[in-house]
């Protein structure tokens, strides 16, 4: 005999949770093939129970468990010797504090290292604020002074590839016109390029000259 | 569940870790339930210290011949509930107030897209609104069934009613479920 609407949904849940025998289970979906509103009440509380099995637990609120512990078994015995001195560091036990330990201890490295400081030969004295601050003030004159030597070295070197460097390019600007008080081989103006400088007046020519003897000429190209 | 029995044995020599983990083992279990049951999370969590505190005194009666553990504090839970549900009932039939509000929250809901609902996790939300309109009893035996997992013999034995009993009230409360969801506008995907 064909099961009606009303069988069909008295006995849903038991359809669902696979209660149904093999000849029950075949009536049911005989009929919910052929009947629209039944095929739509069997999806959709399908589909809730589905969904309702899926459903994460809440989870519990932190202080809980301790209120019913000591509601039960009575204020805990407080620990002591050093698992009562650690205890401090449980609630910072946790992955994202040692993380950031880890980025402090990694930095403190790298400045020490750039201060100067031998993690290997350290001594009480190098742990003395007046020290530190001296070894720092030091390490940083020093790299003052280095800078400074390094970029005078490449300006002097600069100024002699400059002197030493053949006039092959060609002019690109129209030649203008000297003004009327200008004296032969000065022009008006400061250049832009270091090639287009003026250097008839230059003070440092002897000095550059000088120079150039004692610059191994060959080796600069 | 051999190992709840066993700790339960040594809680009642007196070991006080024993129960520790026995209490770690179902907090969340039992204070799931009686959210379910309340909606109310400070009433869950008081009514899950009442639940431990109870199985904590009758513990000495619990009998593993009879079944499982966890269904003995399902049972004890559900007392617990009912007793609640009596002493608030007053309270809640006078709020007629607060029982207009969610049905103005239903016409705002309905015009959203349930697919919408679902992805922005609120069918849970949405589940536990319309399970606080349906009659206790048939509450009761959705939220062990679905909610719980637990299975209709187990269910039986917590409602002490017969197994007819329990799968018309599962089945009802389903469908009473749905009808409210769809009533709401929420279709789960």
């Amino acid at each position: 005999m064909a099961w009606t609407c009303e069988q069909i949904e008295s006995r849903l849940s038991e359809y669902l949770d696979h209660l149904l025998g093999a000849a029950e289970r075949h009536e049911f979906e005989a009929h919910a093939a052929g009947c629209a509103r039944c095929t739509e009440l069997v999806g959709r509380v399908g589909k809730l129970v589905g969904e309702m099995h899926r459903f994460e637990p809440l989870e519990v609120p932190p202080r809980l468990v301790s209120n019913i512990l000591e509601q039960t078994l009575g204020k805990r015995a407080e620990k002591k010797g050093w698992r009562a001195w650690l205890g401090w560091l449980r609630p910072i036990a946790q992955p994202r504090f040692a993380y950031g330990a880890v980025t402090v201890f990694v930095t403190t490295i790298v400045l020490s290292q750039a201060l100067g400081f031998q993690i290997r030969k350290i001594s009480k004295e190098n742990v003395k604020p007046a020290n530190i601050y001296r070894a720092a003030d030091r390490r940083a004159h020093l790299v003052y002074a280095r800078s400074s030597k390094f970029f005078s070295d490449l300006r002097v070197v600069y100024e002699i590839q400059s002197r030493l460097r053949p006039e092959a390019e060609p002019q690109a600007a129209p030649e203008q016109q000297p003004a009327p008080n200008q004296r032969p081989g000065q022009s008006e103006g400061q250049p832009t390029r270091p090639r287009g400088l003026n250097r008839a007046n230059n003070h440092n020519f002897t000095l550059l000259a000088s120079m150039l003897d004692a610059v191994p000429v060959r080796s600069m190209r | 569940m051999e190992q709840d029995a066993q700790l339960v044995q040594h809680c009642l020599r007196g070991d006080g870790s024993a129960w520790e983990e026995l209490v770690r083992r179902h907090t969340r279990r039992i204070y799931n339930l009686c959210y379910r049951f309340t909606s109310n999370r400070h009433e869950s969590e008081d009514l899950t210290q009442d639940v431990f505190l109870r199985v904590y005194r009758t513990l000495g009666s619990y009998r593993s011949a009879h079944g499982g553990f966890a269904t003995w504090m399902t049972s004890v839970t559900r007392n617990l509930l009912i007793d609640h549900y009596r002493r608030t009932k007053r309270d809640r039939l006078t709020d007629s107030l607060e029982d207009a509000l969610p049905k103005l929250e239903e016409k705002e809901s309905a015009g959203r897209r349930p697919d919408q609902a679902a992805l922005a996790g609120e069918l849970s939300e949405q589940v536990q609104r319309a399970l606080g309109k349906i009659s206790p009893d048939l509450r009761e035996a959705v939220i062990l069934r679905d909610l719980q997992g637990l299975e209709y013999r187990e269910i039986q034995e917590v409602l002490g009613v017969p197994e007819g009993t329990v799968k018309s009230r599962i089945n009802r409360g389903r469908i009473e479920l749905a009808r409210l969801l769809e009533q709401m506008g929420v279709r789960p995907e």
